[in-house]
C-alpha cells in the first residue's frame, strides 16, 4: 500500500481532478463515505467495486448532478463550489452515463443541442444550420450518423458514441463514463476501447468505471477500488497488481470457502414433492434495453433445494426471473413448472399451479404501498374468499387470515386497514413473504429477499427460505450478496452477460464465484 | 358560408390560444387542468379591470398579472408542496369558477353576467354588404394568431426552451444531466400558459362580445386540452386540432339556428361539438399507437 500512497501523493501535485473528503448521503443512506483521491492527467483511469460500493454516486458528485454532503473538489486546480452540471461542464469535466441521457423522441441535433454547453445559433435555431453544425461535430468525432436520427431508433453502440461526443464537443479534458461497457457487444467494447486510446492519446483524461477485471486490465492505466462506500485502493498503476488482488479488493477479503446449507434427507420430503419444480430448457429471451438477453439459459430445480443465481446486478437476472414468473415471453426453450410446459401461461395462471414468487424490488412489484395491509396480503388468494354463488367475496374471512399470516410472520403494524406504504422495509417484506408463503408453495422464486434490509430481518427471511426448502419447496434464490447465496443455497451458478456458467456446489470457493462474476481469468 | 368561416375562426381563437398556451406545460410533463380556470379569471379580470378603468389593455395587462399570480401558485403547489397536479388544477379551475362569479356579485353587484365597458378593437372593417362582410366581426387577436402560432411553433420547436421543455416532459433524466433546472423551467412554462390562458379569456370576453357570464368558458379549457392531445403535443397540429374543434362548435351553432323549427331537441345539436371531441381524441388514441403522447 506504501507504492500505492506515494504515488497518489505524486498525482495531487498535478492532478487534473482531485477530491477531499467527498461524501454522499440519499437520505438517511451513506452511499459514500467521506473520501479522497486525485487523478493525474493523461491517464485512462479505472474505478471499480461491487454494486453499491459507491462507484455512481462518486462519479455524479463529480458532474455536479448530486450535491456531496461534505467535501470539495478541484477541477484543473480550481474548486468548484456547490458545482451544477453547467459549472463542471465549463470547468472541463463531463459524464457518459450509465442510463443514456438522450431524449429517445429527439432527433440527434435535437439531442445533442439540448446538452451542449455552447448554442448553435441564436435564441431561435434553423434545423438545418442545427443539423449542419451537427454533422461537422459528429465527423470530426468519425461518428457516421444522420443528424435527423431518432435517438429512439440509433443501435445501443450507436447511442454511446454519441454521448461521447456530445461531452468531447463541450471541450471536456476529464471524462467519466460510467459503466460503458455493460450494454455493448464485445466487438463494441474493442471499438470503444480503442477510441478512449485515441482520445487518451489527444490529451483527455479519462475515469472509466467498469465492472469486469478482463476489461479494467485491458484498458486501465491506474485501477481505484470501492467498497461498502469506502476507498480501499486509491488510484494505482494497473501493471502493479493482478486480477487475483483485484477480485480480493473488490470482494472483501473473507474465508475462502464457507460451509454450503446442510445436506438435504431425501426421506424428510413428502413423496408427492419429489422431482423437478422448476426448470428452464435453453431459454433465451430477445434484447431488452437494460439487460443482456438470455442466451441458452437451463436449469433445474428439485424439491427441497435452493439454487442460488449469483452475479454481478445487469446480466440477465431480471430477465430470468421475468420469464420464470411468466412476466417476459421466452424467444426461444422454454419453462417447466412441476413438470408441466408452462412457457404460455400467464402469470396468473402460474400462479395457481403453485409458483410463487418475492419480487426485486418490494416497493414497486412487491406490495400496493397505497392498499391497506389485509388487502395487500389476500389479494392474490382473493378466489379463495368468494362466497354466495362466487359473486361476494368473504371480506371478514380476508382479515382474518392476513391477521393470522401477518402474525405468523411478525409483521409490526397498528391496524390491518393502514396502507403498507407505512411499514418499514424489513416489515413490507416479512408481509410480502406472507402473502408468498403462506400455503406453503411447492416452487419459490426469491429474487434478492434481503437487500437493504437490517441484520434481524435478514435472519428472519433466511430462517423462512430455509423452512420452506426443509418443507419439500423448490427455491431459485437471487441475489448479488455472495454471503447469502453460501448461506442458503444447496448449488450455485453464476449468471454473466445472459449465459448461465457453471454449477458451484458446496463447499463454495468464493475466489472462484467471484471471479466468474466478473470474468476473471487466472 | 362566409359567416360560416368566420364563426368558426372566432370560436378557434380562444381554444388556440388557450390550447397553444397549455401545450407548453403539457409539453413539460404537466397535465394543466387549471386552463379553464385560467381562461375564466382571464376573461372575468379583463372586463372588470377594463371596464372600471376604460381601458381593453389595462384590463387585459390586468388579467395577465393576475394569470401570472395564479400559476406561480400553482407551480407552488405541485412543484414545491408536491401536489397532485391533476387535483391541484382542479382545484385552481374551481376556484376561478367560484371567484369570478363572487367577486362580479361583489365588486359589481350583478348576478349572471355583466356588460363589458371596452371590447378588444377589430382592426379589419370589412364592406358592409357582400361577401366579405363578416370580416370585421374578427378582433386583433383573431388577426394576430398566425403570427402568435409562429412565436409558439418557434419557441417549442426551434428554441432551447422548447428543447428542455420537451426533454423534461419525456426523460427527465435527460433534462437532469443536462444541466436543467427542472423546477424553474416548470414555472416558465406555467407562466407561458397563464398568460396565454389570458389572453384567450379576453378574447373570449371581449373579442367579439363585450360581457362577462358566470362560467362562460364552459369546458372550453378541457376542449383546449383535447386540442393538445389531439394534436400530439405538436404547435401547429394543435393549432389544425382547435380549429377543428371551433369548426364543429360552429356547426351545432349554425345547425340550431337552421333546424329551429325541426324536431331535433337543441340540447342534441349542442352536445355534437363535444360528443366529436371525444370521437375524434379517442380516434386518434386509438390509431397513434406506441407514439401517443404520453403526459403523466
Amino acid at each position: 500500500m506504501t507504492r500505492a500512497t506515494a504515488t497518489a501523493t505524486a498525482a495531487k501535485a498535478d492532478a487534473i481532478v482531485r477530491c477531499e473528503n467527498i461524501a454522499v448521503a440519499y437520505g438517511g443512506f451513506q452511499a459514500l463515505q467521506p473520501t479522497s483521491l486525485a487523478f493525474a492527467p493523461g491517464q485512462i483511469h479505472a474505478l471499480v467495486g461491487q454494486n453499491g460500493a459507491g462507484k455512481t454516486s462518486f462519479a455524479r458528485a463529480l458532474a455536479g448532478i448530486v450535491t456531496p454532503q461534505s467535501g470539495r473538489f478541484f477541477i484543473n486546480g480550481r474548486e468548484a463550489r456547490a458545482p451544477t452540471v453547467r459549472q463542471v461542464r465549463q470547468l472541463g469535466l463531463d459524464i457518459v452515463h450509465q442510463r443514456f441521457t438522450l431524449p429517445p423522441s429527439f432527433t440527434v441535433a435535437e439531442a445533442l443541442e439540448l446538452v451542449s454547453a455552447k448554442k448553435h445559433g441564436g435564441a431561435f435555431f434553423s434545423f438545418n444550420a442545427l443539423a449542419r453544425s451537427w454533422l461537422q461535430e459528429l465527423k470530426a468525432a468519425g461518428l457516421e450518423v444522420s443528424p435527423r436520427a431518432r435517438i429512439r431508433d440509433l443501435p445501443i453502440e450507436t447511442a454511446q458514441s454519441l454521448e461521447i461526443a456530445r461531452a468531447l464537443a463541450g471541450h471536456a479534458q476529464f471524462l467519466i463514463l460510467d459503466e460503458p461497457t455493460a450494454l455493448l457487444s464485445p466487438s463494441g467494447v474493442e471499438r470503444l476501447f480503442a477510441r478512449l486510446r485515441q482520445l487518451r492519446a489527444q490529451g483527455v483524461t479519462l475515469l472509466v468505471i467498469l465492472h469486469k477485471l478482463r476489461e479494467v486490465m485491458e484498458i486501465a492505466d491506474t485501477v481505484a477500488v470501492l467498497r461498502g462506500g469506502r476507498l480501499v485502493l486509491p488510484p494505482t498503476p494497473s501493471v502493479q497488481l493482478s486480477q487475483r488482488q483485484l477480485s480480493g479488493l473488490i470482494i472483501g477479503e473473507m474465508p475462502a470457502a464457507v460451509p454450503g446449507a446442510s445436506p438435504r434427507e431425501d426421506a424428510s420430503i413428502p413423496a408427492a414433492r419429489r422431482g423437478v419444480q422448476l426448470a428452464a430448457r435453453q431459454a433465451s429471451t430477445r434484447q431488452s434495453a437494460l439487460e443482456p438477453a438470455l442466451a441458452g439459459v437451463s436449469l433445474a430445480i428439485e424439491a427441497g433445494e435452493i439454487l442460488g443465481i449469483a452475479g454481478v446486478e445487469g446480466n440477465g437476472q431480471r430477465s430470468l426471473v421475468d420469464i420464470l414468473t411468466g412476466l417476459m415471453p421466452v424467444a426461444g426453450g422454454s419453462v417447466h413448472l412441476l413438470g408441466q410446459d408452462v412457457s404460455a401461461l400467464t402469470h396468473h395462471q402460474r400462479r395457481a399451479l403453485g409458483l410463487r414468487v418475492v419480487p426485486f424490488d418490494r416497493l414497486t412489484q412487491g406490495a400496493s404501498l397505497s392498499l391497506p395491509l389485509w388487502e395487500n396480503v389476500t389479494v392474490c388468494d382473493a378466489p379463495r374468499f368468494r362466497q354466495r354463488r362466487r359473486l361476494w367475496l368473504n371480506i371478514g374471512a380476508m382479515r382474518r387470515a392476513a391477521r393470522a399470516a401477518l402474525q405468523q410472520f411478525d409483521v409490526r403494524y397498528d391496524s390491518l386497514e393502514q396502507a403498507a406504504g407505512a411499514l418499514s422495509g424489513g416489515n413490507l417484506q416479512r408481509l410480502i413473504l406472507a402473502r408468498e408463503l403462506a400455503a406453503a408453495p411447492q416452487a419459490l422464486i426469491a429474487a434478492q429477499p434481503t437487500r437493504g434490509l437490517d441484520f434481524r430481518a435478514t435472519q428472519f427471511v433466511w430462517q423462512v427460505l430455509r423452512a420452506l426448502k426443509e418443507g419439500g419447496g423448490g427455491i431459485l434464490l437471487v441475489s448479488s450478496d455472495l454471503d447469502e447465496l453460501f448461506h442458503l443455497s444447496d448449488r450455485i451458478q453464476v449468471l454473466r452477460g445472459g449465459r448461465l456458467l457453471g454449477a458451484f456446489p458446496p463447499p463454495f470457493d468464493r475466489r472462484a464465484i467471484g471471479d466468474a462474476m466478473i470474468g476473471a481469468q487466472r | 358560408m362566409e359567416q360560416f368561416v368566420v364563426t368558426t375562426i372566432r370560436l378557434s381563437v380562444p381554444l388556440i390560444f388557450a390550447g397553444l398556451g397549455g401545450l407548453f406545460s403539457v409539453r413539460a410533463g404537466i397535465f394543466h387542468i387549471g386552463i379553464e380556470g385560467l381562461m375564466l379569471a382571464g376573461a372575468f379580470v379583463t372586463v372588470a379591470i377594463g371596464s372600471a378603468l376604460g381601458s381593453v389593455w389595462l384590463g387585459i395587462g390586468g388579467a395577465i398579472a393576475v394569470n401570472l399570480l395564479l400559476s406561480w401558485v400553482y407551480w407552488f403547489l405541485i412543484d414545491r408542496l408536491k401536489a397532485d397536479m391533476i387535483i391541484a388544477g382542479l382545484g385552481l379551475t374551481t376556484l376561478c369558477v367560484g371567484g369570478t362569479a363572487f367577486l362580479m356579485s361583489a365588486f359589481f353587484n350583478k348576478r349572471g353576467s355583466m356588460t363589458s365597458q371596452v371590447r378588444l378593437p377589430q382592426p379589419v372593417v370589412g364592406p358592409q354588404e357582400g361577401l366579405l362582410a363578416y370580416v370585421s366581426e374578427l378582433s386583433l387577436l383573431a388577426w394576430l394568431l398566425p403570427l402568435f402560432v409562429l412565436i409558439v411553433w418557434l419557441l417549442l420547436r426551434r428554441s432551447r426552451l422548447g428543447l428542455q421543455l420537451a426533454a423534461i416532459g419525456e426523460y427527465p433524466y435527460a433534462a437532469e444531466a443536462a444541466g436543467v433546472n427542472i423546477s424553474r423551467s416548470k414555472l416558465y412554462a406555467m407562466l407561458i400558459t397563464g398568460i396565454c390562458c389570458a389572453l384567450a379569456g379576453a378574447e373570449l370576453a371581449v373579442g367579439g362580445l363585450a360581457a362577462f357570464s358566470e362560467n362562460m368558458t364552459n369546458g372550453r379549457g378541457f376542449i383546449a386540452l383535447a386540442a393538445i392531445l389531439f394534436g400530439s403535443l405538436d404547435p401547429i397540429r394543435t393549432t389544425l386540432a382547435g380549429l377543428f374543434f371551433g369548426l364543429a362548435n360552429a356547426v351545432g351553432i349554425n345547425s340550431q339556428i337552421y333546424a329551429g323549427a325541426s324536431n331535433v331537441p337543441r340540447q342534441f345539436i349542442l352536445m355534437l361539438p363535444f360528443a366529436a371531441t371525444i370521437f375524434f381524441v379517442t380516434l386518434r388514441g386509438y390509431a397513434s399507437g406506441r407514439n401517443a403522447p404520453r403526459v403523466s
